[in-house]
């Protein structure tokens, strides 16, 4: 129990389990899928066979012949609700009913919808498309591609960074690396199924979908069918795993809207697996080509990334992980340079750590090259590297914390006891092979309302239209009221997920716990400011004490001097049965307008590289071990040890969780994860879990996270850095690096695998 | 899925006769209008996606006769009955300790729920994982006949380099049946036109310009046994698989290896690969390359040689080809050096 | 304890589901098969709902149900018994894995007329009537070996049935015959810890 509950550092909460864990281990969090829907309706999609072109004819008389077949909203019947809006809350532009252009493999062509499950599937798999296909563009070397820079193309990529003069000292590096480096195409995946359920009640619709982001869908969805946001409610209080891919809302969910009220009564579709690679967002391929050039002490003098990456043809996403990159260690001289290369593809989306998880690959891949050509520890390199100042806008780091995760992490696994040499460890017929390489993960915030309630029976009631995408917020929240009111965490009712609740931002960017905190300390200290107005006033059970002196725990009001008050007994006096404070948080250096955003679903970023005072980024470091058989070459990771710095840990045990989950995702990133893209087609061919490979129980073996304790006051006044994406950082280059170590072959393209080792 | 009618028979004749009833001679039986079902995890999951589309599905799990649900191991060898779940054959003691080649090929399939649910029978007739075959939109000749192949020029990465043809080079993706394949195993089937016994490697057929023909069985027939001639020195044996995970998923390559060892001088081996080929594989070549010879490295290595000599890789499988050499190597040396 | 916010217009259940100890939940309303395709060799009987009888969590149940209805459709949709989950409906991931008879089985690949007569045990059948939690439900919040909690009641019946069958014995046993549940947000760590500790407290049950 020990393991799973670490005891509590400086700055580190208790390792409370989670508040909704009886809930989930008897099958009573209801999922929205599973929340009871009267007379509901079945949706089953069907979807196109081609990547590019027109759909000539739909023949749906197979189909509609179907027993229990009720409907088919296809072409023309969106007409009278607006298309998609990429970007914000919105996966993509593309309006796959609203007309007949195909742009991507398995885009959607028709919903039918029946009196059952298996009628509607039944019905979906009979509706056949002739088409007028074109010969799609799958991937970077394909004919018609189109490369075009990045910058500016996303709000949130405005320019590729640079600093001094890269060709001038790369030139007289003593020593330099010029590489590149791929990573695949990879889809989220989570367990749960995407879903829609719509259903109207008069003028207002109810949509239960797994979502990140209830608020922002709430806002497009209403302009999507043409009404009143205040009429629709997005309802999603447990999500089935998320990892990115339920935050854009996709073109399915007004489809199933618009066929509610076609009907009449709930439709409820739950999309396939196979057909989620299709419908859903996911991570693009990416390409990279590095270079590094250091002085024979090490000092890195130059560094130079350019990145390209896949997106579609109508959208540009971006994920310019240069940013990061660029700043990571005190280079120099740095050129950076993104570009997006559009295809006939679905546009991609944010997945785990989305900018981080391939550049910083690419660029920790690199750091271990480099520290072979220097002959330097790998450790060693990094820490010669270790800046003052970030190497771009030279602003400070607000705290950085990555050599002490790398002595905490090199201590418990023994990289002492590595030998340097390539091909030296064995065991057996296993080569053994030993890495590591930095994990690194933006701090950002974004303004949060919560609303708290503290009633004079002792219960609170906590309300955040935040997300539980199994991060623990829920429980980090709860926590955070139970602190600050003095109450036990089974006393304090947690509800979100619901756009009826104050709105909190979209749950990505791992700036949920520092967001929701952050308000609910506010709402929290609001109520103990009334609190201890009540209780010093003139009669009250403390007066004459000062608030300073004042402080709350177990349920009462204790003073400096030791004299103490109950609560309700407070509460009695001010002739109240409870008091309930709605309070708006808005980080340092918010617009005047970041509040009406937040409840426009829009939510401002802050953090990151983009305050002024300084540069905000949790840290680690990783280190596996590996082995590889002398004959079969099949790789595996018996051993992974994380040590990670983030500010201040709310919870312990869902910290290590989320940091062990994000290890498990980087061995999955470097060994198996890959969706194949047939370049004919421009389809994707395993889509789905027998062939889309995800770790599994037996693949991990000892894993050990090391939370080093780190203050940081300048983050949010929470305190806290989030850590959801920060694991997954960085793992994949620590097990290549391992592998070179191991065999002496340097694997540049992701995933590793057997085929790789055996030349 | 297309609708069906479900039917359970609690005799063989019964549901031979309504398999009889409405199937003709014609109809090969991964495509015929009745499908027999027994654990399911196969069948149940291509009548989702529509690859499999009968109307009437008779189910063997109500049928009396004992035998089908008992393993039998005796000095004449083992008798499997049908409808034997593999998770219970994978526990089964007498075959761990004489027969480890096909209770580790058992235990290294699928998963524990899978193996609870599958019957052997089922097993060893279960269809390829081919990306391109699972998923109806792709044209394929085992699907669709002479529709095509879009795995040839596709990606097929896990496609076979033995046994293929221009028509198709799905790979045949169980384990149990290698194991089988190499001890020379039999299986018992009752149809309509009475019953018989099919040498299991008569039972696949290689896809050459017909791969919408899997098996040697008809529409009508049920697997009822699999028996096992009795191999005393088959104690020395195992099933090696190489997989891109640790657990829970298909062979890249595999090697069900059995050896009858005069100190290190083989006097007779049995071998049969998977992951590379398109039916269960016997490297006939292997074994009498083996024959009479000290295993070594060196011995092994040609013996492997010997197996792929006749491979034919495509754009993403060619490794292969060099993985299976390397998988028949390791489990060869394994099997010698393990203490029985 | 912290309870979702649950809808206020959803308080209703979809039927009236486990009234007594038979419930008939009510069949899938099939449309007049006047229209179906019949092949002439399949008769009349297609689409015509099977009547299937089973014992789910210690309770008899009679259903009406399509033959193409699976295991895990006639619990979540015709029973409501939503705590099986379906994660991938192709026997692909585990979120669905019941026990059948006291063997675990993915019950999105079983359909469930094949079902007849069988004792199906759910998650929501494993506390006791008094509210305690099996053991391996208090082990897995014990170990914390759920994070977003989709696989969990899918990889709890998996364990139940991997110590029933004696392949706890060793960490690595338990990694191996836990391998067919995936858990995207990776607990293993967690989910073997919890095992081990069930496993003991099992046997000394």
């Amino acid at each position: 129990m020990d393991t799973a509950a670490p005891r509590p550092k400086e700055n580190q909460g208790q390792p409370l389990p989670r508040v909704d864990a009886r809930l989930k281990v008897t099958g009573q969090a209801h999922y929205p899928a599973d929340l009871p829907t009267a007379n509901i309706a079945y949706g089953a999609l069907a979807t196109s066979s081609i990547a590019k072109g027109k759909v000539a004819k739909l023949n749906l008389d197979d189909a509609r012949a179907v027993p229990g077949l009720l409907d088919i909203v296809t072409y023309g019947d969106m007409d009278t609700v607006e298309k998609p809006k990429f970007g914000n809350s919105g996966a993509t532009s593309i309006g796959p009913l609203h007309d007949r252009t195909i742009f991507h493999d398995g885009q959607i062509i028709a919903l039918a919808v029946a009196e059952t499950f298996e009628a509607a599937e039944e019905a979906a798999q009979l509706i056949r498309a002739e088409y007028d296909a074109e010969t799609p563009t799958a991937s970077f070397d394909s004919p018609g591609a189109a490369t075009i820079p990045a910058a500016g193309k996303s709000p949130l990529f405005k320019e590729d960074v640079k600093a001094g003069d890269f060709d001038a000292a790369y030139r007289e590096a003593a020593v330099k690396i010029d590489v590149r480096y791929s990573t695949p195409t990879q889809h989220h995946n989570p367990i749960e199924l995407f879903s829609t359920t719509a259903f109207w009640e008069g003028d207002q619709l109810i949509v239960h979908e797994p979502s990140q982001n209830v608020t922002g869908w709430k806002v497009e969805l209403a302009r999507q069918l043409k009404i009143d946001p205040a009429k629709v409610r997005i309802v999603s209080p447990f999500i089935g795993g998320a990892f990115g891919s339920k935050g854009p809302m996709t073109p399915r969910t007004a489809i199933v809207a618009v066929a509610a009220r076609r009907l009449g009564r709930p439709v409820r579709c739950v999309t396939s697996r196979m057909q989620a690679f299709g419908t859903q967002t996911y991570r693009a391929e990416t390409r990279h080509r590095i270079r590094i050039g250091a002085g024979k002490d090490g000092r890195i003098t130059a560094f130079a990334h350019e990145g390209w990456e896949v997106t579609s043809r109508p959208d540009s996403y971006v994920v310019g992980g240069t940013s990061a990159t660029g700043r990571m260690y005190a280079y120099g001289s740095v050129l950076t340079h993104v570009s997006l290369v559009q295809a006939d593809r679905n546009t991609p989306g944010y997945m785990r750590s989305p900018p981080e998880t391939p550049y910083v690959y690419a660029l920790e891949n690199a750091m271990d090259e480099m520290a072979v050509a220097l002959g330097m520890d790998p450790v060693e390199f990094r820490r010669i590297n270790e800046p003052k100042t970030e190497p771009i806008g030279k602003k400070p780091f607000s705290s950085r914390s990555l050599i002490q995760c790398y002595d905490q992490a090199a201590e418990a696994f023994g990289w002492a006891k590595r030998d340097p040499k390539v091909g030296a460890m064995r065991d057996g017929d296993w080569l053994v092979g030993m890495g590591c390489a930095t994990a690194i993960y933006p701090t950002a915030v974004a303004p949060c309302a919560a609303r708290v309630r503290l009633t004079v029976d002792g219960d609170v009631r906590l309300q955040c239209g935040s997300h539980e995408i199994g991060t623990g917020v829920r429980t980090v929240a709860g926590q955070m009221a139970s602190e600050r009111l003095g109450v036990s965490i089974d006393r304090i009712s947690v509800e979100m997920g619901d756009s009826s609740l104050p709105p909190a931002p979209v749950s990505g960017g791992s700036i949920s716990t520092a967001s929701v905190c952050s308000a609910v300390l506010k709402a929290c200290d609001a109520i103990r400011a009334k609190l201890y107005a009540g209780a010093t006033a003139e009669g009250g059970p403390l007066a004459g004490s000062h608030n300073e002196e004042l402080d709350l725990a177990d349920g009462k009001i204790v003073a400096k001097g030791g004299a103490s008050a109950k609560v309700e007994d407070v509460l009695k006096t001010m002739q109240v049965g409870a008091i309930e404070e709605y309070a708006e948080f808005a980080p340092k250096g918010a617009t005047p307008e970041a509040l009406k955003k937040l409840y426009a679903g829009m939510p401002e970023f802050h953090g990151g590289e983009q305050d002024e005072d300084s540069v905000k980024y949790a840290f680690g470091a990783e280190f596996v071990e590996v082995r590889i058989n002398r004959y079969t070459r099949e790789i595996r990771v018996p051993r992974i040890v994380g040590a990670f710095a983030a500010g201040r840990i709310m919870n312990t045990r869902t910290a290590r969780s989320q940091l062990m989950g994000g290890m498990i995702w980087g061995i999955g990133q470097a060994l198996h994860e890959a969706t194949e893209v047939d370049s004919r087609y421009a389809r994707y061919v395993n889509r789905d879990l027998q062939d889309y490979l995800v770790p599994v129980n037996a693949d991990i073996k000892d894993l050990q996270v090391i939370l080093v304790p780190e203050v940081d006051h300048a983050v949010n006044p929470a305190g806290v850095k989030g850590l959801g994406e920060l694991g997954n950082v960085g793992t994949a280059a620590a097990v290549a690096s391992a592998v070179y170590h191991a065999t002496g072959k340097r694997i540049r393209d992701l995933p590793i695998r057997i085929e790789q080792l055996l030349a | 899925m297309r609708p069906f009618v479900y039917e359970q028979p609690t005799d063989i004749s019964a549901a031979v006769a309504i398999a009889s009833r409405f199937t003709t001679e014609d109809d090969q039986p991964t495509r015929a209008n009745v499908q027999f079902i027994a654990g399911g995890t196969n069948l149940a999951d291509y009548m989702k996606l529509g690859v499999a589309e009968p109307n009437r599905l008779v189910d063997l799990n109500r049928l009396k006769d004992p035998g089908l649900r008992q393993i039998r191991v005796t000095d004449d060898g083992i008798r499997f009955g049908a409808l034997v779940r593999m998770g219970e054959a994978a526990d089964h003691a007498e075959l761990k300790r004489g027969y480890p080649v096909i209770a580790d090929s058992l235990r290294l399939a699928a998963s524990g729920q899978i193996r609870n649910m599958a019957s052997l029978a089922g097993n060893v007739l279960q269809r390829t994982r081919c990306e391109y075959f699972r998923e109806t939109s792709w044209h394929c000749n085992k699907r669709v006949p002479g529709s095509g192949c879009a795995a040839m020029e596709g990606f097929n990465r896990q496609h076979a380099v033995l046994g293929g043809s221009d028509a198709c080079i799905a790979t045949y993706h169980g384990d149990f049946a290698q194991a089988l394949i190499a001890l020379d195993a039999v299986v018992r089937a009752e149809g309509s036109r009475g019953a018989r016994k099919i040498p299991l490697a008569k039972l696949h057929r290689q896809p050459r310009d017909t791969p919408e023909i899997e098996t040697d069985l008809a529409a009508d027939e049920i697997i009822t046994a699999i028996e096992v001639p009795a191999v005393p020195w088959a104690r020395r044996s195992l099933y090696l698989k190489i997989r891109d995970r640790e657990s829970y998923a298909f062979a890249l390559a595999s090697a069900a290896v059995a050896l009858d060892l005069d100190g290190d001088n083989v006097r007779e081996a049995r071998i049969a690969l998977g992951g590379v080929a398109t039916v269960p594989w016997r490297a006939k070549a292997a074994e009498e390359a083996l024959q009479g010879k000290t295993l070594d490295e060196v011995s092994a290595g040609a013996a492997a040689d010997a197996a792929f000599a006749g491979a034919e890789p495509r754009q993403h499988n060619a490794f292969k080809i060099e993985l299976g050499k390397r998988t028949l190597v390791r489990a060869l040396l394994e099997t010698r050096d393990m203490k029985v | 304890m912290s309870q979702p916010s649950v809808p206020s217009t959803l308080g209703l259940s979809r039927r009236n589901f486990m009234t007594g100890t038979v419930s008939a939940a009510a069949a899938p309303l099939l449309v007049s098969s006047a229209k179906a395709e019949v092949p002439a060799a399949a008769g009349a009987a297609l689409r015509e709902p099977v009547v299937t009888s089973m014992r789910i969590n210690k309770q008899a149940y009679e259903l009406s149900l399509d033959t193409r209805t699976s295991l895990l459709d006639a619990l979540r949709d015709h029973i409501g018994l939503t705590g099986t989950k379906k994660g991938c409906d192709h026997g692909q991931c585990g979120a669905c894995t019941v026990l059948v008879d006291g063997k675990r089985v993915l019950s999105c690949l079983s359909f469930a007329v094949m079902n007849a007569g069988k004792d199906v045990m759910t998650v929501e059948g494993l506390a006791s009537s008094d509210g305690k939690l099996h053991p391996m439900q208090q082990a897995f919040i014990d170990h914390d070996a759920f994070q977003c909690g989709y696989c969990t009641p899918g990889q709890i019946l998996s364990a139940i049935g991997c110590i029933n069958e004696g392949h706890a014995k060793s960490e690595d046993d338990i990694r191996d015959y836990m391998s067919g549940n995936i858990c995207r947000c990776a607990a293993y760590p967690n989910i073997v810890a919890a095992i081990l500790q069930a496993r003991d407290q099992m046997k000394g049950a």
